[in-house]
């Protein structure tokens, strides 16, 4: 393996070309986003293959408060994997350098890219945690990023030990001057900025967009009884419409929780499940069960958020449930929340106000997706509460983000 | 190559490596810049000048089902209007002689129009003269009212039999008509409550029910249901139509 003594260097070359060809593929489906639609996304291990629409794993991480910098300043924040994109440029170049130099290539040089190999590799540790631990997902375009960082770690290692080996020790190196290392570093840090500059310098201004999507037109009626899900430190009200078994309201309430946005919001939440066994506006259910769940959330009382989230952290099993039938659901939901909650659930009352939220929603002509969020009487429009969040709460509700 | 020469050989290779090295890097850098500031001014050119429009999205909005034909609206929206229902006016309800007037049908295309609504309405009965609604009658009113789902408008549409004089029966089937609301009003709870129930009372004179109306679900399944008894009642439904 340690034969030939371009093959660390070939290796950190493929390595590099690896790292940057997913760290464009991240930066594009992110830099594509900036038009406000919502566009597939490549998740694929498989260099070139094209973007789709189930690509959760990868959408999650997308739309993660870990998947881009400067986020209150920037609409959707600089991604990181801009970074990424540049230091796999100056790693390409490094790499090329190296396996043209091969044996003559100085010590020095080699032991420089040994060390700077490694930084990459520790960012994907980090992000590699942070998708483990956080966001219980594993993006593939970010997997190939990690396998790129290790594959270049590992090329750094090799070169060391190429140095270190007899064959090694027997080359002629050339010495070089205690600055080029001081010139390289600061040439890796340019490189690794260049990108995000350039993203900063052209991203578009959303601004104007951002109260382009409607306001309430109906204020919500006593006889709905939305639920009160007030922060400790509450300064801005807002109007959520969710629905407990949808993947994105979870994925959105995580991120609110995450960033200590929830805590600022005095929020009214109405229930609009995408069940049809209660939600008229759908043939089909998407997420059956959910009108149970959504019951179970108004059954809750001074509980229902710890029932909303229950169902959240839950979401998975909840949804089997809820396709395995209602019989089969209502009995989770009597294990987890007892026999009063569980009574709740098939009491008219319960029914006729899930069914005043559902009409609240449909005099507000709210979009039959979820979650749809109101700032005061402001609706966000969907891609603001993604992307966009944590921008469009510094232009439109400042407090909530001090 | 030998020891004494291999420094001076590195020395030269050195440069060409350094240089390729150099130009890969620029190459690498100024590529994804360039990508990069592509990908960016893309987006804000479809942003600014968008060239298709965004994918339509259901919209919420109350129910809509096949029998709300044109035909249908149109009666309905005449008695929601002529009911004072659709506006913010207090609502006064329909007597025969509006009825007349706005529906400008046949009593059979009148009570046509209320066939599709079978499975989603009932017949609230009475007994002869009277105006008090039984235990089941309120029941199944209950019932009724509350299998809402995604309606807009609650319909009551009262009547008497023919036995007695028109003067009397349009005064009972009024009652009857008030009976309905007045219990409505006692359980839903609900302040726009006259903004959603299209209250008419019909006499003897005007659209009196067939005998097929007992088939309907009635508040009194179990007792002779003839065209008499199926005209003492009021009927009370849903209607699952936007306007």
């Amino acid at each position: 393996m340690l034969s030939g003594s371009r093959t660390y260097a070939v290796i950190a070359l493929v390595a590099a070309l690896l790292g940057l060809f997913f760290a464009s593929t991240s930066t594009l489906d992110y830099a594509s986003h900036l038009d406000r639609r919502l566009h597939d996304v490549h998740c694929s291990f498989i260099p070139g293959a094209a973007p789709t629409s189930e690509a959760e794993a990868c959408r999650a991480a997308m739309y993660s408060p870990y998947s881009a910098l400067m986020k209150d300043a920037y609409w959707g924040g600089i991604p990181i994997s801009l970074f990424a994109l540049g230091a796999f440029a100056f790693f390409t170049g490094f790499a090329a350098y190296l396996c043209a130099a091969g044996a003559r290539a100085p010590s020095a040089a080699v032991k420089f890219f040994a060390a700077v190999s490694a930084t990459p590799f520790l960012a994907s540790v980090v992000m590699f945690t942070i998708s483990l631990m956080k966001l219980e997902h594993f993006c593939k375009i970010c997997v190939g990023i990690y396998v790129s960082s290790t594959l270049l770690m590992i090329s750094g290692v090799l070169g060391l030990a190429r140095l270190s080996s007899p064959l090694g020790q027997a080359e002629a190196r050339p010495r070089l001057g205690f600055m080029f290392p001081v010139v390289w570093l600061l040439a890796l840090g340019f490189t690794t900025l260049v990108p995000a500059v350039v993203y900063a310098g052209s991203v578009p201004d959303e601004r104007p967009y951002l109260t382009q999507c409607g306001t309430l037109k109906v204020d919500p009626p006593a006889n709905a009884e939305l639920v009160t899900l007030r922060g400790a430190r509450a300064v801005q009200p807002a109007l959520l419409f969710e629905d407990p078994l949808c993947p994105t309201c979870k994925a959105f309430h995580e991120r609110l929780v995450g960033e200590g946005i929830y805590e600022r919001l005095d929020a009214k939440l109405s229930l609009f499940p995408l069940d049809s066994e209660c939600n008229w506006m759908l043939n089909e259910p998407l997420h059956p069960g959910a009108c149970i769940v959504a019951k179970a959330v108004l059954c809750g009382g001074e509980q229902s958020r710890q029932v909303l989230e229950w169902a959240y952290d839950q979401q998975t099993d909840i949804s089997k449930a809820g396709k395995a039938g209602p019989n089969s659901l209502k009995a989770l939901i009597r294990r987890r929340w007892g026999d009063a909650l569980a009574r709740c659930l098939d009491d008219r009352k319960t029914e006729v106000r899930l069914n005043n939220q559902l009409h609240f929603a449909s005099d507000n002509s709210i979009p039959v997706s979820t979650p749809q969020v109101y700032l005061g009487k402001q609706r966000l429009c969907d891609e603001d509460t993604d992307l966009g969040l944590r921008f469009t709460l510094g232009q439109l509700a400042p407090e909530v983000l001090k | 190559m030998t020891s004494h020469e291999a420094p001076r050989d590195s020395a030269q290779a050195a440069p060409i490596a350094g240089l390729i090295g150099s130009v890969v890097t620029v190459l690498a850098l100024a590529g994804t810049a360039f990508a990069v500031r592509g990908w960016v001014s893309s987006a804000n050119e479809r942003l600014t000048t968008p060239e298709a429009e965004k994918p339509k999205v259901a919209i919420a909005d109350q129910s809509e089902v096949a029998y709300c034909t044109p035909r249908f609206k149109e009666v309905l929206d005449r008695v929601l209007h002529s009911c004072g229902l659709a506006s913010d006016e207090t609502r006064r309800g329909c007597k025969p002689s509006d009825v007349k007037t706005f529906a400008s049908i046949s009593d059979e295309d009148f009570n046509e129009l209320f066939t599709p609504l079978k499975d989603r309405g009932a017949v609230i009965q009475f007994d002869e003269g009277m105006d008090d609604l039984d235990p089941a009658a309120k029941k199944l009113l209950e019932d009724k009212w509350f299998a809402r789902k995604g309606a807009r408008y609650f319909f009551v549409v009262a009547r008497a039999s023919k036995s007695g004089t028109q003067t009397k029966n349009r005064a009972l089937s009024h009652r009857r008509a008030n009976s309905v609301m007045f219990h409505l009003k006692s359980v839903a709870d609900d302040p726009e409550i006259d903004k959603k129930v299209g209250l008419l009372w019909l006499g003897n004179e005007f659209a009196q029910l067939s005998k097929e109306y007992c088939g309907w679900q009635t508040s009194r399944p179990d007792k002779k249901c003839d065209d008499e008894a199926v005209n003492r009642s009021a009927f009370v439904s849903w209607v699952d139509c936007r306007l």
